[in-house]
């Protein structure tokens, strides 16, 4: 059993779901029960398959979860997956597969290029950092999720506006859910963003008193670039606030969570291919480098 | 076994001669019991409906099927017409034609509206009442659950019952619903009292709605209304102070001009606080100023808009009907396959019995031979001879199935009886 759990892939969970995706494509076209059971089928197989490798390396690998830029994506495309099999369960008729997947998938594509390295670690840093990484994650799954929605009322209201019936199989939610969506995303990513780079600069001074990492200057990419998502993030929740009992609003909110997407988006390109300390151990002394891999340096970027 | 069909529908009998021909549910337990009493023997199934009566009947091959001259007879004699009038007018099926037609009839590709699901309840309400009339039996029973299997498959793997096809449903599931997520928590405003109205309130309901107020001209027609549909009364003069508070709007006035022009809209509009409006505007000459649809959070849908709609599902429910027809086929070879096979079932008895008893006094004779034998052993040869024989009678089972596929296999029947010397 462990041989065969250790032999799972990440391109085992992102071919299960590609093939899920495009079971989901097929749906207009293909209105077979095999059409959607196929889909499901791939789908909770890949989430199985997900489940597997991340529950083996968090008990293999010596950290925990979110140690790494590699597991922090990986389970971030995780808990989205979930989310979608879970949706496609309980509403059959709305193609959510259509849209989450595509993003799943990117995560799982980021997480391929990002470091599986884990931050060196001490029992304090252990919980700032677990603070810090589900922050962020948290913030991150909530932007995600509110572009979907967002994709989707605009959709949903373009096919509205033009006095069309719905396509055959592909049922959109109302625009009155997908608007409770775009409004309250927002504020949960705003806040949980900005409580992720808190606990950053908390973990960041934690770090520097016990030496561990080396300091993370202000003016590091990493820094420079968490700020800027969390005052986006922060603006777009003051604007879609400002327009909530304005006709326009849900449309606003609509196209502002496609804009956090794509401010979020950037932010983790920045941080695929870009340099920072972010993470980094101090120079390298005597001491340190008789500790072995444990604390050996990496780079964000591969 | 045969299969007889004798019915008019919509497309081959007047509307007058379909009213005078169409039964009750009294009627057709009557016509059933006389069924019985003029064709004993013989299975018989009414289907009547708005668009169609039919008659579905089936026999053995010692009392077959009535003709359909007979058939029509009785139709016409239960209805006090005359035979000759209603012989041109009713089309008649004889055996796999009929399986098919009544397959058909079941997943609503012959009904007026096509996939239409009413027509699945009548089909199954026609064969309880042939149960209660004991005219129902084991040929007509096969055929209407088979029928019952290619309506659900029709439903299921086509996309032929799914798209609306009425404006008010269409306005409702289509529209409003794509707009709301729920409307037990919505205000309806019924604008007008129009027949459309009234329609769009029932599916309106079933989805939820509660809090529905009615203005129209008339107050006293408003309130007579209102308290037939359960609604509440409001005033025409306070329609403006209405559409600050409603969340869709259903008009069907009959009035000249718009009812609700862009200025009466414009000066709601602020008070509305940004709430999405879905508007029906069911009423012609419009009842909103189209302009009003160009507004932020306004979705308004004319008789017209939805008419399109409602064509192209028409449209889409057509492109569908290949996949229906072949589902239709498939249970249509199915259910005959099955009958033709279970018309081998007393031949294929005999020629069991037959050996089967050749076989036990063969034994009978070995053991009287061999007497010593433990009653285990008798046992382990009986059991050999057992076997013996079902192999041997596997292969002619088997091809006697495979030609059951492509129809009555009634050379092989013959072939068998001949040289198994079985009796009729």
């Amino acid at each position: 059993m462990a041989e065969f759990v250790a032999g799972i892939s990440v391109v085992c969970f992102a071919a299960s779901y590609a093939v899920a995706l495009a079971c989901e494509a097929l749906r207009p076209a293909l209105r077979s029960g095999v059409r959607g059971i196929a889909m499901l089928g791939f789908a909770a197989a890949g989430l199985l398959a997900h489940t597997l490798f991340l529950v083996w390396r968090a008990a293999t690998e010596p950290s925990i979860p979110l140690s790494s830029p590699f597991d922090w994506y990986l389970l971030a495309a995780w808990l989205l997956a979930a989310g979608s099999l879970w949706l496609t369960i309980t509403q059959p008729r709305t193609p959510v597969g259509l849209f989450v997947l595509p993003v799943v998938l990117m995560l799982v594509g980021a997480a391929q290029l990002s470091s599986r390295q884990p931050f060196p670690q001490s029992p304090a840093t252990q919980i700032w950092g677990a603070i810090h990484g589900m922050f962020n994650l948290a913030a991150s799954v909530a932007v995600l999720l509110g572009a979907v929605a967002g994709g989707m009322w605009l959709i949903q209201a373009g096919r509205l506006a033009r006095k069309q019936a719905p396509v055959q199989g592909f049922r959109m939610p109302s625009l009155e859910r997908l608007a409770h969506v775009t409004s309250r995303t927002p504020g949960i990513a705003a806040w949980t963003a900005a409580a992720g780079f808190v606990s950053g600069i908390v973990l960041n001074a934690v770090n520097r008193q016990r030496g561990l990492l080396e300091t993370v200057p202000w003016n590091d990419p990493v820094v420079v670039r968490m700020a800027a998502v969390v005052v986006w993030l922060v603006t777009a929740d003051a604007l879609v606030h400002a327009a909530r009992r304005r006709a326009e609003g849900p449309r606003a909110a609509a196209w502002l969570a496609l804009a956090s997407a794509a401010v979020l988006s950037a932010s983790m390109l920045w941080g695929v291919f870009g340099a920072t300390r972010h993470g980094m151990p101090p120079p390298a002394s005597p001491a340190a480098a008789s500790s072995g891999p444990a604390t050996a340096g990496h780079e964000d970027s591969p | 076994m045969t299969l007889a069909l004798v019915g008019g529908t919509h497309r081959t009998v007047p509307l007058d001669l379909r009213e005078r021909l169409a039964f009750s549910a009294e009627q057709t337990a009557d016509a059933l019991a006389r069924f019985r009493d003029r064709f004993p023997g013989r299975e018989g199934v009414l289907l009547s409906t708005c668009n169609r009566v039919e008659l579905y009947a089936a026999g053995a091959p010692d009392a077959p099927a009535p003709d359909a001259t007979d058939i029509v007879a009785f139709l016409a004699e239960c209805r006090g017409l005359d035979a000759t009038q209603l012989e041109p007018l009713l089309s008649r099926e004889r055996d796999e034609a009929v399986v098919r037609h009544l397959f058909a009839v079941a997943a609503g590709l012959d009904s007026m509206v096509l996939g239409e699901p009413q027509i699945l309840a009548q089909v199954k309400q026609a064969w309880t009442l042939a149960q209660e009339n004991r005219t129902a039996g084991p040929v007509t029973g096969g055929m209407f659950q088979g029928a019952l299997r290619a309506a659900k498959r029709v439903a299921t793997e086509t996309g032929l019952g799914r798209q609306r096809v009425s404006i008010p449903s269409v306005a409702v599931a289509d529209f409003a619903s794509g707009v709301f997520e729920r409307f037990d928590d919505k205000r309806v405003l019924l604008i007008g009292a129009g027949k459309m109205a009234a329609e769009t309130l029932r599916y309106l309901r079933e989805a939820g709605a509660r809090d529905v107020t009615i203005v129209n001209r008339t107050a006293g027609r408003a309130v007579e209304l209102a308290a037939r549909l359960g609604a509440r009364p409001g005033r025409f003069d306070r329609l403006a102070a209405e559409l600050v508070t409603a969340d869709l709007v259903v008009s069907t006035t009959g009035a000249s001009d718009p009812v609700v022009t862009l200025d009466l809209f414009a000066a709601v509009e602020p008070r509305r606080e940004g709430r999405p409006l879905v508007v029906l505007d069911l009423a012609v000459p419009r009842d909103f100023d189209p302009r009003i649809g160009t507004r932020s959070g306004v979705w308004l849908y004319s008789v017209d808009d939805l008419a399109a709609a409602c064509d192209a599902n028409r449209r889409s429910r057509q492109r569908e009907m290949p996949a229906a027809l072949a589902i239709v086929d498939e249970e249509t070879r199915r259910f005959m396959g099955d009958l033709h096979h279970r018309s081998t079932a007393p031949v294929i008895e005999r020629l069991r019995a037959g050996w089967s008893e050749t076989g036990d006094a063969e034994l009978e004779r070995l053991f009287r031979r061999l007497p010593h034998l433990a009653d285990a052993d008798r046992d382990e040869i009986r059991q050999a001879f057992d076997r013996y024989a079902a192999k041997l009678l596997h292969p002619p089972l088997v091809s006697l199935r495979d030609e059951s596929r492509s129809g009555s296999p009634h050379g092989l029947l013959d072939a068998l009886k001949r040289l198994f010397d079985l009796d009729d």
